[in-house]
């Protein structure tokens, strides 16, 4: 019935002078906008259109304030409330409590809580809000010992990608004393974890599994990863709680504009164009209102390619204004060049290290903003090669777990609705049959990532829980 | 002359006697008394307050934390104008999409003035900060660069001695190959003496480095009042852009001009569609624009909340914790009065929970009250919350019941514990009258009882209030309920350059309004106490 319901509403004329039409009338005031008869878009007749949208202080949630600011959802007939959360744990719970509507959300937080990580919920996703955009920080004495350990390190201007091997003798030398590196991530299933893990384990560090009665993720653990959250971090790694962090940004720039720790590698290092966050919304939700959510994703699709402009150089062209905009205190309220440092195609390591880094945050580019089924299993892989699903699971299981948590089909809609605007065009959409990426091995250790593969990539791994080859055909 | 006693009075009774004497000398009435007065209460608590702006004034800078320098007076001071202006900008974006016609017309042309205007401020003070960036990028230079020379040469010749140390222990070592035991000690003796001197020069090296690294951090206070110049003027033209396009294409007027306008066209087609057309779909989409068009009219643009908004949530919510725990502590008071067996049983209860945190409560109650409310925006009780008016406006939702619940209860022992005392003290007398008159209880009650314990009960009352408003900025923090507390939180969490003294800021409203709130108390406890007793400031 839902399917029918969203068919009928597609069709209609699809016209899009009205925008250029009023941007004339906007020109000329003294005539202004009443004049009838035009032939219109047609609005998705949506079911709820004052909407309560979660975000927490991260420059990644660009898009839900875009589309707000940009009047991308004022266009889909939406008035939309965009209100910070303290922590990821308070968003979710609101989330499914109904108190919001929907979130931007950790690529992991859907997934974990429909398959009963935590707390246990049906949420779903069509879009995916970016690509990249977090960074590991450590600690200024840290980050003098590993130069210590690896002279190279030690210049104004060091090779990237830097990779946790500087790192191991700290580590080491701290277990022999009976002590662990302590380091912070945002939350147990968020993209941080995942990469600092990756990070550390690549280099033979070892961060600990998970288990049923060990929710803290420290068995066998030679650095210990706690969960404080992001606005949080600068000021615990400070205190000296913490000696680094895997968080988003501006909490990386901001360590480097105050002074108290440095970035050592970036997670588009650590795999190349990642998914990073999503946009997120219960079952439950999804399902009662139909058009609400396409239109909701149309606006953040919107959004995505407004954030990713470029001009015939290359450059990003609307990312001082969007810098600008998160700005405000509702917003993520940092200061414009905090912002600024890594959302303008550079990200500062240190004072006297400032690289290009066109990619650091991607909205759109690089079919960013579909929802892939393969990086939702490597996401399930990632939970199964910590521990946090405790049971070994064939590879059927993780692709139509993802099948229940994804949902092309309405990025799909949403997307040929603008085509037929001419908000967007054909080639902008992603060529895939199956939701599946080509394999990658653009990863900081080389190895080779396939989807469709999830046991094989699971026994890959030198660091990590593996499992019966055999499932992998079940 | 009876206009001075009832002034005074009315002083009196608000608790601000330090009016008195300037209205006593207004009336002429011994001079040199008031005087003298005058300068105990007024002028030396004003000496005090300047001595405290100045002292703070003085100290602030000195303190250099992560977070920027603790704010001044004055920083804090012009913080409360960025507050201002943030309110000031969402309410005019929330007017600008109500207003109709000329006025919307006339806003939109002086906004787009504005703009033009903008333009040229904008190149100017892009120039000014570009000719102040090269003059201090020079100081830079000429403070940094050789600091930073002498490091990098220093840093050379470090690993260039540790280098040659290394290469001639080396040669040594092969040489040891046909040598015995004691030139084999000697040589570790050698290795030792060489680790030695690394250290030192490493520490050596290390202080030229913090050295190197303070430098880096000098600051420019010129650079920073020209960005601060090119900050604000963005930011109003960001604002300006939204609110020219709130004027016009994304007002409520265009749109449902617009919304109308297709309404019109579909009733048309309707109305004359041919007997091959499908009536059904024509129909369905003009109901479907019928409603669109509803929707449109309605509604309104989703404002952020702004600090004045949050204090007023913030005061309904104390109120509402202050009349539950009223309501639950004073019927449970005078039970506790009158009867020495019921408060015996009340005892261990008074003990054992009234020194529990809010901190501790508040994360219980929200997790009770989600309990009883699994689909909020739908519960009953929201939707009557929602339908009152002016309360309807602050959104009234579980977390700001949980954050009431919590003031109540953890400021419902004073009130609990003064009402007790105050039943419990009627005079035997009294009770003995009312035993000769044949009263009944509830004419004991309501004639004697209360009206005797009534400014006892006022006392708690006051007290309760003043815990409840200190308990709500916390509460709000956690539960990150709409509130003065939300507000501090988020500040504390974007961290910019403003956040800081902006919080500076909070501390005096939530000082300020915690005052008055005392003040209001104080008058009531007054206005009910017979005696006319002073009570502590």
């Amino acid at each position: 019935m839902h399917e029918q319901h969203l068919e009928s509403i597609m069709e209609p004329n699809l016209l899009n002078s009205r925008r250029r039409f009023l941007s004339l009338l906007v020109a000329t005031p003294t005539l202004l906008g009443l004049a009838p008869g035009i032939s219109h878009a047609e609005k998705l007749a949506v079911e709820k259109d004052t909407l309560k949208l979660g975000f927490i202080k991260l420059t990644d949630c660009a898009p839900l304030v875009i589309a707000k600011e940009k009047g991308f959802f004022e266009d889909e007939g939406l008035q939309v409330e965009v209100t910070a959360q303290s922590n990821w744990k308070v968003l979710l719970d609101n989330v499914i409590t109904g108190n919001l509507d929907g979130a931007h959300m950790l690529s992991g937080q859907p997934i974990a809580a429909t398959i009963g990580i935590g707390t246990e919920a049906h949420i779903v996703t069509p879009y995916t809000l970016d690509l990249n955009g977090n960074a590991i920080t450590v600690s200024n004495s840290i980050w003098e010992k590993m130069q210590e350990n690896d002279p190279d390190l030690d210049s104004d201007k060091p090779k990237h990608p830097i990779s946790a091997a500087a790192l191991k003798p700290i580590t080491e030398d701290m277990l022999a004393e009976g002590k662990k590196l302590q380091m912070g991530m945002v939350f147990p299933v968020s993209t941080h974890n995942y990469e600092i893990r990756y990070w550390l384990a690549a280099a033979g560090i070892h961060p600990g599994f998970y288990s049923k009665t060990d929710l803290a993720g420290r068995t066998d653990a030679e650095v210990e990863l706690s969960v404080t959250p992001p606005p949080q971090m600068p000021a615990t790694l400070e205190a000296g709680t913490i000696s680094g962090y895997c968080v988003g940004e501006p909490w990386n720039q901001q360590a480097v504009a105050k002074g108290i720790g440095v970035p050592v590698v970036t997670n588009s290092e650590i795999w190349k164009n990642n998914p990073e966050k999503v946009f997120g919304v219960t079952k439950k939700w999804a399902d009662e209102n139909p058009n609400t959510i396409v239109a909701v994703t149309k606006a953040l699709i919107r959004a995505g390619k407004w954030l990713d402009e470029t001009d015939a150089s290359g450059k990003l062209v609307n990312r001082e204004e969007a810098c600008r905009i998160l700005s405000q205190p509702n917003y993520v309220g940092a200061d414009f060049e905090v912002i600024k440092n890594s959302m303008t195609g550079t990200f500062i390591f240190q004072k006297t290290d400032v690289q290009d880094m066109p990619d650091f945050n991607v909205f759109f580019k690089h079919d960013c903003s579909y929802p892939w089924y393969s990086d939702g299993v490597w996401f399930l892989t990632q939970m199964r090669r910590w521990g946090q699903i405790t049971e070994a699971k064939p590879a059927s299981w993780y692709a139509e777990t993802v099948k229940k948590i994804y949902l092309p089909e309405v990025y799909l809609k949403a997307a040929k609705a603008l085509i037929a605007e001419g908000h967007m065009t054909e080639d902008e959409l992603p060529k895939t049959t199956d939701g599946y990426k080509v394999a990658t091995k653009d990863f900081i250790d080389g190895n080779e990532y396939d989807g469709r593969k999830p046991i094989e990539y699971l026994n890959s791994f030198k660091i990590g829980i593996k499992d019966e080859a055999a499932l992998s055909s079940r | 002359m009876a206009i001075k006693y009832k002034i005074l009075k009315a002083i009196n009774i608000s608790g601000m006697n330090f009016l008195a004497p300037v209205v006593r000398l207004a009336v002429g009435e011994d001079p040199q008394k008031q005087l003298r007065e005058i300068g105990r209460f007024i002028v030396v608590p004003a000496l005090a307050f300047l001595a405290f702006l100045l002292l703070w004034s003085v100290l602030a800078p000195k303190h250099k934390t992560k977070a920027g320098e603790v704010p001044t007076p004055r920083v804090t001071w012009e913080a409360t104008g960025g507050i201002w202006r943030f309110h000031d900008r969402e309410t005019r974006k929330d007017e600008a999409y109500q207003f109709t016609g000329g006025q919307r017309l006339e806003a939109l042309v002086a906004a787009k003035s504005r703009m033009a205007e903008l333009d040229a401020l904008e190149t100017k003070a892009k120039a000014e900060l570009a000719t102040v960036e090269a003059s201090s990028k020079e100081k830079y230079d000429a403070v940094v660069g050789p600091v930073k020379a002498a490091y990098d040469k220093a840093r050379e010749t470090t690993s260039e001695s540790r280098r040659t140390r290394t290469e001639a222990l080396k040669t040594e070592a092969a040489a040891l190959a046909n040598s015995g035991a004691d030139a084999r000690e000697e040589f570790i003796g050698h290795l030792k003496a060489a680790e030695v001197t690394t250290g030192k020069e490493k520490t050596d090296l290390d202080s030229l480095k913090d050295k190197y690294t303070e430098v880096q951090s000098i600051a420019f206070p010129e650079t920073k009042k020209a960005q601060r110049a090119v900050t604000l003027l963005a930011e109003e033209r960001q604002f300006l852009v939204k609110y020219i396009d709130m004027l016009g294409e994304g007002s409520r007027e265009v749109k449902v001009t617009e919304s109308k306008a297709k309404y019109d066209e579909a009733k048309t087609a309707f109305l004359n569609a041919g007997p091959d057309e499908d009536l059904f779909k024509l129909g369905s989409s003009l109901v479907k624009r019928q409603e669109l068009m509803a929707t449109t009219e309605t509604s309104s643009y989703a404002k952020p909340w702004t600090l004045p908004k949050q204090i007023v949530r913030s005061l309904l919510c104390v109120f509402a914790g202050f009349l539950l725990s009223s309501l639950i502590a004073i019927p449970l008071g005078i039970l506790c009065g009158l009867s020495p067996t019921f408060m015996a049983a009340t005892a261990p209860f008074v003990a054992l929970f009234k020194p529990v945190s809010p901190l501790v409560w508040l994360p219980i109650i929200m997790i009770i009250v989600g309990g009883f409310m699994p689909d909020p925006a739908n519960h009953w009780l929201i939707l009557l919350f929602g339908k009152i008016p002016f309360i309807g406006n602050y959104k009234i939702d579980p977390m700001f019941l949980s954050s009431a619940i919590t003031v109540a209860l953890c400021s419902l022992w004073a009130t609990l514990v003064n009402t007790a005392l105050g039943v419990g003290s009627v005079d035997k007398d009294h009770m003995n009258v009312a035993r000769v008159l044949r009263l009944g209880f509830w004419s004991r009650l309501f004639k004697i009882v209360i009206p005797t314990a009534l400014p006892l009960i006022f006392a708690g009352l006051r007290i309760s209030l003043g815990v409840g408003w200190m308990v709500l900025v916390a509460a709000e923090i956690l539960s990150t309920s709409e509130g003065i507390g939300k507000f501090v939180n988020d500040m504390y969490t974007n961290g910019s350059s403003q956040s800081f003294a902006q919080m500076f800021v909070v501390v005096f409203i939530v000082g300020i309004i915690g005052m008055i709130l005392d003040r209001i108390m104080v008058i009531f406890q007054r206005l009910v106490s017979f005696d006319n007793a002073s009570s502590a400031i």
